[in-house]
């Protein structure tokens, strides 16, 4: 690298789902300069995957209130009150927009806006396109990206933030295409970078999402808060881990055990099969247990549905199901079971999408506000990142007016300087070093053992043990490609750390959190104890010494706690 | 069960280069792609095992630098389309076994676009291609305040074909008249065209049908079926073409020569029953358009010479009222 | 074995020598060629983008008078093929096409009865006929000849239309028929692609490079001729040929054969009787090869 390569920007947005998309337009919308960093192409990004729908309390008879309650409960009185109320308030307008941005939401026969019915949802709330929502949302977001004509530094992997003086002052990223590292100097930076499913194995999630976005604001002091709260959705392909869409048991699938009984009737007797995913998640958890599973699955039903409703309504699953499994849903049902899909946990913000870093913003799956508190109901995400990408571009937009001295050139060419030996460090390791691809399945695996659906202190303890051995191994592990361009196992090297600190971050909060609730189970605590527990689990890292954790109350505003029953 | 995977590996000047034997270079209308080293791995993977499980145990445990674009590994993202066995694919709904042929699979970056790496292609054409059409909403007036445009179901499910489009250029990578016309906007950027300018939503659907019309734009469309073939979301990009034709010539776009081969095809099978193909050509380029004209008289005089020039008085066939009568009936715009 | 026999527009005007080799292999296979002399010229899939419900209506006339005739109906050019069982296979599945069609066709005093199969003269070969009650009609072997197979679209995609996915072994049959007649398939990768012919006129310089990319691939790879089952493809690859060359600056001299004139040949008519003396692009040289003359 000859010449130090800094690029100025009033905001920068790292990740371009959902969520980054939003915070941009809006930033861009509010007079801001912005520029997109995101390590694929924008319509790669994981929120194309979000199949089922977005919710909004539009429909005559429901209410933001109601949909607030539901997203409440479903949290298990984890979610901070203010914020849903804020998110559920505002979901219609951030709909409606949608819509005039072109997205083609299924109608009813009066031409208006139709629903779906989802999880936990006591009212059909749940707009969408068919069985591939966040595909449409995601094609929508970057049309009018691409209409506002903003920049986008695409395939570039952001390796470091850079921190002037307790601030957030930009990003080091790496442009995979020609290999160089540059410096993107910004007044704010907006972290949205989706979630962490790789950490497990197996997972729904996309192989990018490595918690690159969590990981790089931990490392730069911002705390991470709700991290054990990790969704497990109940209804995930056998073997490879895709997602099947809760929009199948909105439209009525049933799901069975070995018997052919429709046991979500036990679990949950009024919202059966759409009661909330933790519920579901270890009902399935249970049946597999005693022996009522098949292949360590259950089963997923959707003949009764017809070809009509499977085919317009929810044609992707059927065509995964055909080709992953060579199963057509029209005649057999399709083996599932739960796998991991989701963090409610991320940077903490408020509901301004602010963290308590200057300069540092995150929003989407990678922040946590927090509205999904210990559990997210179904079509909350896709409205999550739109909610809250809106109000990060907005308030970082508005933030950056205020930003008068920022970081010298020189400081930036340092600061390039020494993310390059780093970088090269990485790269000169001997080949004979550990192997990415084995660590990073040797995490996912344990995760999926001991901190997943039921956990216990011991198990707990072990998985921290082997994380730190773990993180221990990946100091040796070894890039073996030399290449400038493209270098795929530089990157994958880079993302092992980031995941390892995800883990790490997660395992400790659950031994931290000694009760049960939303997703986490603990089967040494089952009970849900509010009187000791009604808080979030924030952990900050701190250089040279154990990463520490604090306590946030939950902010309640109408809703008090009560017992969580489907 | 053991596989036979066999990848075209490629590394720009200055990066290390891959071992082996150099393929050979690739031919018209692919001259300008590099060419490629082959190399043979062996992956032991169930039977029902997809090429993208292939490629990754390669890249993770025999060879960290081969370098693969992919992520959600479903058929979703739209990252991982190559060359499978010389046909655009996306590798992660490929089954090894389906794909054997010969004992052996091969995968490689499409000769048709740019390369960068390996398996990992320039899609900058492809991006470009779209942005060219515009690919937004141009919102029609007024803007329903605070709620919904009123739209019929039926508007939204007719644009849910191109919208299941994830990008992947598998139709851009195999499509015939882009491979000898780097310009031709190319089967995802019309079926986009066609989404926006079927948007009843939309305020600029004049302005579109004029722009597409023009070179490089639907009627430079080979009519292969070769997208429809290869696109894995069921796009349909050469319907979408179609049914942007149909929209042009209806709203008036008719100055071109895919109007005038419509319009003379119909007027000959109307008033023959037959195609005349002696009338078809100079009608089709406009019998004023004197250059096209005289370019296509060496075909004509090598044809007259081979004794294949249809005859000067096209026959009907018999009972043509009954053709005449149905295009009365139906004919719309050939009556 | 009786088949309606469509011969499409062009094997009439611009191709006779496919009308007239169609001919004696149907003959020589005793298969018996019922013609639809009132059959209107299918669209070429020109028509039917711009008017669906008219050939939906003229193509079911097609079908109907099949229908009436109470055999399949055969095919010799890709393009009717293509067209015609896109049209066919909508008539079947979609009852309103089919009334809507049926409605307009009352008049002519047909109604299509959606019990008409399509099938191009080379799946009948290999499908009903069958290569073993072939091969003994072969009394002279094209030994030596590289043959390369060029499909052309419309004999290919979409599978569903074509019964490809029931039956993918139907894009092998030309291959099949070379090595039958004793001749080389000779592998290219150009052998599934378009030949340029529907851009023809609106963009000709693309279109004939196209065509000539293909015959050039396959020339290179050793081929001494081409075979089309499509006379559309012939036309481009054969009579434009000359211009593709000078358009791509290369000296292509390919000849080009349609299906039944390779069968003939190997049946044993003479090349005079199948005008392969009649093609723009001299087969002299490929004819040579295997001691015939023209």
């Amino acid at each position: 690298m000859e010449s130090a390569v800094i690029i100025d920007h009033d905001v920068v947005v790292i990740g371009a789902g959902l969520a980054g998309m939003r915070a941009a337009l809006e930033a861009a919308r509010n007079g801001a300069q912005v520029a997109v960093v995101s390590k694929v192409h924008p319509v790669r990004s994981h929120s194309g995957a979000a199949q089922g729908g977005i919710n909004a309390a539009i429909a005559a008879g429901d209410s933001w209130e109601t949909h607030a309650f539901d997203t409440i409960k479903g949290s298990d009185y984890l979610a901070d009150q203010d914020a849903v109320e804020i998110m559920c308030r505002e979901a219609p307008g951030d709909i409606i927009e949608l819509e005039h941005m072109g997205v083609i939401f299924y109608r009813n026969e009066d031409g208006k806006l139709g629903t779906r019915a989802f999880g936990g949802a006591s009212k059909a709330r749940t707009y969408f396109v068919g069985d591939i929502t966040g595909q449409a949302l995601l094609y929508a977001l970057y049309d009018q990206l691409l209409k506002a004509g903003c920049k986008v530094y695409e395939e570039w992997f952001v390796t470091s933030l850079w921190m002037v003086d307790g601030a957030c002052r930009g990003a080091v990223a790496l442009d995979m295409i020609k290999g160089d590292l540059a410096l993107l100097r910004a007044k704010a930076v907006i972290v949205a970078s989706g979630g962490m499913g790789r950490v497990y194995e197996p997972s729904t999630n996309a192989l990018i999402c490595t918690g690159d976005g969590i990981a790089l604001a931990y490392r730069a002091g911002a705390p991470v808060m709700d991290m054990e709260m990790v969704q497990y959705h109940p209804t995930t392909l056998k073997g490879s881990g895709f997602l099947m869409t809760e929009a199948a048991r909105g439209e009525g699938a049933y799901l069975l055990n070995n018997k052919g009984e429709r046991f979500m009737l036990t679990y949950a007797p009024t919202m059966k099969e759409l009661a909330s995913r933790d519920v579901v998640s270890r009902a399935e958890t249970q049946e597999i247990a005693a022996g009522r599973g098949v292949d360590l699955c259950v089963l997923l039903d959707l003949r009764h549905l017809g070809a009509d409703v499977v085919l317009k309504k929810l044609p992707q699953i059927h065509e995964m199901a055909l080709d992953f499994l060579n199963i057509d849903m029209l005649k057999d049902p399709v083996p599932v079971r739960p796998g991991m899909h989701y963090i409610m946990g991320g940077v903490k913000t408020d509901a301004g999408a602010r963290t308590p870093v200057p300069g540092l913003y995150a929003a989407g799956e990678c922040a946590c506000v927090s509205v999904h508190g210990g559990n997210r109901l179904g079509a909350n995400s896709l409205l999550d990142t739109l909610v809250f990408g809106r109000h990060g571009g907005r308030n970082a937009a508005a933030d950056v007016k205020k930003v008068t001295a920022m970081p010298s050139d020189s400081a930036g060419e340092q600061l390039l300087a020494a993310e390059q030996r780093r970088v090269q460090s990485l790269c000169d390791r001997p080949v004979t070093g550990e192997s990415h691809a084995k660590l990073r399945l040797q995490l996912g695996t344990l995760m999926d053992e001991k901190v997943g659906v039921y956990r216990d202190e011991a198990g707990l303890r072990d998985a921290l043990a082997q994380i730190n051995d773990l993180q221990k191994r990946f100091e040796t592990v070894a890039v073996r490609d030399r290449s400038r361009v493209f270098n795929q196992a530089l990157t994958f090297a880079l993302e092992l750390g980031f995941m390892l600190d995800c883990a790490e971050a997660t395992v400790i909060s659950a031994i931290d959190r000694t009760e049960s609730r939303g997703a986490h189970y603990r089967t040494d605590y089952p009970q849900r104890n509010d009187a000791q527990w009604l808080k979030h689990i924030e952990v900050t890292r701190r250089d040279g010494a154990a990463s520490a954790i604090s306590y946030l109350p939950v902010t309640i505003t109408k809703w008090q706690p009560q017992e969580r029953k489907y | 069960m053991q596989w036979t995977v066999v990848v075209g590996r490629y590394s720009p000047p200055g990066d290390p280069q891959p071992k082996g034997e150099m393929g050979p270079a690739f031919r018209e209308p692919y001259q300008n792609a590099p060419r490629k080293t082959y190399q043979t791995f062996k992956v032991d993977l169930p039977d029902h095992a997809m090429v993208l499980d292939a490629l990754i145990h390669i890249r993770e445990y025999e060879d960290e630098s081969l370098a693969v674009r992919c992520a959600c590994r479903s058929a979703i993202c739209g990252s991982c389309a190559m060359w499978v066995n010389g046909h655009a694919r996306l590798v992660c709904t490929s089954k090894l076994r389906e794909h054997t042929k010969d004992g052996k699979v091969v995968v490689e970056a499409p000769p048709s676009m740019p390369i960068v790496k390996d398996l990992v292609c320039d899609m900058t054409p492809f991006w470009r291609k779209n942005m060219s059409v515009k690919p937004w909403l141009q919102n029609k007036q007024p803007v329903p305040q605070g709620e919904e445009y009123r739209v019929p179901n039926a508007a939204m499910e007719n644009l849910i074909q191109e919208v299941s489009c994830i990008s992947c250029g598998a139709c851009l990578m195999d499509c015939e008249s882009f491979a000898v016309n780097q310009n031709f906007l190319g089967p995802a950027a019309l079926a986009k065209a066609y989404r926006y300018t079927a948007d009843p939503r939309d305020a600029d659907t004049d302005v579109r049908l004029r722009e597409y019309s023009e070179s490089n734009g639907v009627w430079d469309c080979t009519h292969c079926y070769e997208c429809v073939q290869v696109c894995p979301k069921g796009v349909a990009p050469l319907d979408q073409i179609l049914k942007l034709r149909k929209l042009a010539v209806d709203a008036g776009f008719t100055d071109n020569a895919g109007t005038r081969h419509a319009d003379a095809f119909a007027e000959s099978v109307r008033d023959s029953g037959r195609l005349n193909e002696l009338t078809l050509s100079p009608k089709s380029l406009g019998l004023f358009n004197i250059p096209a004209q005289l370019q296509t008289l060496p075909a004509a005089f090598n044809l007259l010479r081979a004794g294949k020039l249809p005859p000067l008085i096209h026959p009907k066939i018999p009972n043509v009222e009954r053709i005449k009568n149905i295009f009365k009936k139906i004919g719309e715009r050939f009556k | 074995m009786r088949v309606a026999f469509w011969p499409g527009c062009v094997s009439k005007g611009a191709c006779p020598e496919l009308y007239v080799s169609t001919q004696k292999v149907a003959e020589a296979l005793g298969l018996e060629l019922l013609e639809l002399y009132e059959a209107p010229c299918c669209g070429a899939g020109v028509l039917s983008e711009q008017n669906t419900a008219l050939m939906d209506s003229l193509n079911g006339l097609t079908l109907a008078m099949a229908e009436r005739v109470g055999a399949d109906l055969m095919t010799i050019c890709s393009t009717c093929q293509g067209v015609l069982s896109n049209h066919n296979y909508h008539l079947k599945n979609d009852p309103l096409r089919l009334s809507a069609a049926n409605k307009v066709l009352a008049d002519s005093g047909y109604e299509y009865k959606g019990t008409t199969t399509v099938k191009h003269l080379l799946w009948i070969l290999v499908e009903d006929i069958g290569l073993d009650k072939i091969r003994p009609l072969i009394k002279h072997k094209l030994t030596g000849l590289k043959i390369a197979p060029f499909y052309g679209c419309y004999i290919l995609r979409p599978e569903e239309y074509l019964g490809l996915k029931e039956r993918p072994e139907r894009s092998t049959y030309l291959e099949q028929l070379i090595e039958l007649v004793g001749g080389e398939a000779v592998e290219y990768h150009g052998k599934t692609k378009c030949c340029g012919f529907p851009m023809v006129t609106m963009n000709r310089d693309k279109a004939l490079a196209m065509g000539g990319n293909h015959i050039l691939e396959a020339k290179e790879k050793g081929a001494d001729l081409l075979v089309t089952p499509c006379p559309l493809c012939h036309l481009n690859l054969d009579a434009q040929q000359p211009d593709a060359g000078r358009v791509l600056k290369r000296t292509i001299d390919t000849p080009i054969f349609h299906l039944p004139q390779l069968l003939g040949l190997a049946f044993g008519y003479s090349a005079e009787e199948l005008r392969l003396n009649h093609h723009v692009v001299s087969t002299t040289r490929a004819l040579e090869k295997v001691e015939l003359k023209v």
